[in-house]
């Protein structure tokens, strides 16, 4: 059995409050429906847990963060006092949009490697039916727990060396695509933690390959396709996704995300999570589009663009100017949008 | 221990020596524009070394690392060597745009009348664009270290490295003073040419 000890822990909100409410803790026994449901929970989450994080360092910059240390302390002595310091972090910065939770703590050994489950179950509201003889008696409760709860959050452990691994983990934030406030809730404020791979990193990487994509290919569709994901993709600053979760959303054709796909070092980097930034897709933009007030729009490769097209000012005062390019027609769509 | 010191060497043969050769192509492409960088390098941690270190005991006798491949953050280290003091920020500012950085410090000697040791440096994830598509990520360190010096800094560490550092035996009292002098120069130095930079280019 990989799952040596759970507990659970009731987690109000109470963040900013000066006075911090008990928080009530138990060790969960290790059979009955509970334990088999949070067994699936430890199981899956190393699958579930898709957002590569790391934690911040002290204010000084030392290898030195407040939950992780709360985290190594109880994974080396899994106790109830232990847990209820993890749960009091929580408890603190959770507010009354996150509303109450149910903690878990799922402690176990997997090949040889300490491995820590930490989940958040948001409180709901059910009817509980129960049936005596020929009567039935219905009631109201508030302090429903489901795990197909929309708000599922779960962070993913695992290090031979606690002591001085545990530095980086995984975690899942079923909100992610809603307001950032409530991913800053579970990985910034109650984890102490940041993505793994930052916005210009994460951008840079995306618009080289994207760049090479397009210059690599000999499908001119393809290749169109592509420039005009590019455009799109500029509308993506300060989104928290994975390169293949935006090439869904741009709806790509087979052909092209087969050639973004190939121009990507290694394949498990389509799934790493980063923040979209703008100002670093367009260092690295693969194409320059310039738009006049007449309805013109010129596209060129950004390294080329001056060579391709060249500027000639009519009247500067207003701001005309002139483009001049000069080549063979070698394609002609139309196009209903830009 | 043998067994992670004999794993180590062939983790080195294997991949990590093409893992630091793509790490100085990725640093390099992130400080491409940049002024005043004489060189970015990287390597991975000769096997002799990382077997040394893992070897090494706490004052009690008990073993430093217990999981040296994991507890050991250095066998992927990179250096990025700039001209002059001002420059490490500028270099800083780039390293935590593209790194979350788990440990950020700058090192001095730790009193004011001492000349010694100075450098900037960090812990950070080890990007997986520098891991070739055929190595298990598993097996491949989680972080690396990373270091920005003045061309000074980089000189005074490689020397006292060489002498101070490896020596057979204990230095003796003069021979430490004169390795805090040369140090103390080398900070010197920098002081002195990053003042000039700012007079005549600033």
């Amino acid at each position: 059995m990989p799952i040596e000890r759970v507990h659970s822990f009731l987690v109000h909100p109470a963040k900013n409050q000066e006075e911090q409410p008990n928080i009530g803790g138990t060790r969960i026994p290790h059979n009955g429906s509970l334990f088999r449901m949070l067994t699936g929970v430890f199981d899956r989450a190393s699958q579930e847990c898709d957002i590569d994080i790391v934690f911040r360092p002290s204010a000084a910059g030392e290898q030195q963060n407040e939950c992780r240390d709360l985290l190594v302390a109880y994974v080396q002595q899994p106790t109830i006092q232990r847990g209820r310091l993890i749960a009091r972090r929580l408890q603190a910065v959770s507010t009354h949009r996150s509303g109450l939770g149910l903690l878990f703590l799922i402690k176990g050994n997997v090949d040889g490697e300490h491995r820590l489950v930490i989940s958040r179950f948001p409180a709901d509201q059910g009817v509980i039916a129960e049936e005596q003889h020929e009567q039935l008696s219905v009631e109201f409760v508030e302090r429903v727990f489901m795990k197909s709860a929309k708000a599922y959050k779960s962070a993913f452990y695992s290090s031979d060396a606690p002591a001085r691994g545990f530095w980086d983990g995984r975690a899942v934030d079923l909100q992610i695509t809603g307001p950032r406030e409530l991913s800053d809730y579970w990985i910034r404020e109650f984890l102490l933690s940041e993505l793994r791979t930052t916005g210009p990193a994460g951008t840079k990487r995306l618009a080289v390959a994207l760049r090479a994509a397009i210059l690599s290919g000999d499908d001119l569709a393809v290749k169109h396709e592509l420039i005009s994901a590019a455009n799109l993709m500029r509308g993506q600053d300060g989104h928290r996704q994975s390169t293949r979760q935006l090439i869904q959303r741009l709806g790509l054709s087979e052909a092209a995300t087969n050639a973004l796909e190939a121009a990507i070092p290694r394949a498990d980097l389509l799934d790493e999570v980063f923040q979209f930034d703008r100002a670093e897709f367009e260092r690295h933009a693969p194409y320059r589009a310039v738009g006049l007030d007449n309805g013109a729009l010129l596209i060129a490769e950004d390294a080329r663009f001056n060579e391709v097209f060249r500027q000639q000012p009519v009247n500067e005062p207003e701001g005309q100017v002139r483009y001049i390019t000069q080549g063979r027609v070698v394609e002609e769509q139309l196009r209903k949008t830009r | 221990m043998n067994d992670a010191i004999a794993d180590y060497r062939q983790r080195y043969e294997a991949f990590l020596v093409k893992i630091a050769q793509n790490l100085q192509k990725l640093m390099a492409g992130y400080l491409e524009g940049v002024s005043h960088i004489d060189r970015v390098i990287a390597r991975a941690k000769d096997p002799e070394r990382f077997g040394e270190k893992a070897r090494r005991k706490r004052e009690d006798g008990s073993p430093k690392y217990n999981k040296p491949l994991t507890e050991i953050q250095d066998q992927l280290g990179a250096r990025v060597i700039v001209f002059y003091l001002d420059d490490v920020s500028i270099v800083t500012e780039v390293v935590t745009r593209y790194f979350q950085p788990i440990e950020q410090r700058e090192l001095v000697p730790e009193s004011d009348w001492e000349f010694g040791y100075f450098g900037k440096h960090f812990v950070l994830p080890l990007p997986g664009d520098v891991v070739p598509r055929d190595v298990d990520p598993g097996k491949v360190p989680r972080f690396f270290e990373l270091q920005i010096k003045t061309l000074f800094q980089h000189a005074w560490s490689e020397d006292e490295h060489d002498l101070g550092y490896k020596a057979r035996k204990p230095l003796s009292t003069d021979q430490l003073r004169r390795l805090a002098y040369t140090a103390a120069q080398a900070w010197g130095a920098d002081r002195v040419f990053n003042e000039l930079w700012d007079e005549l280019e600033g």
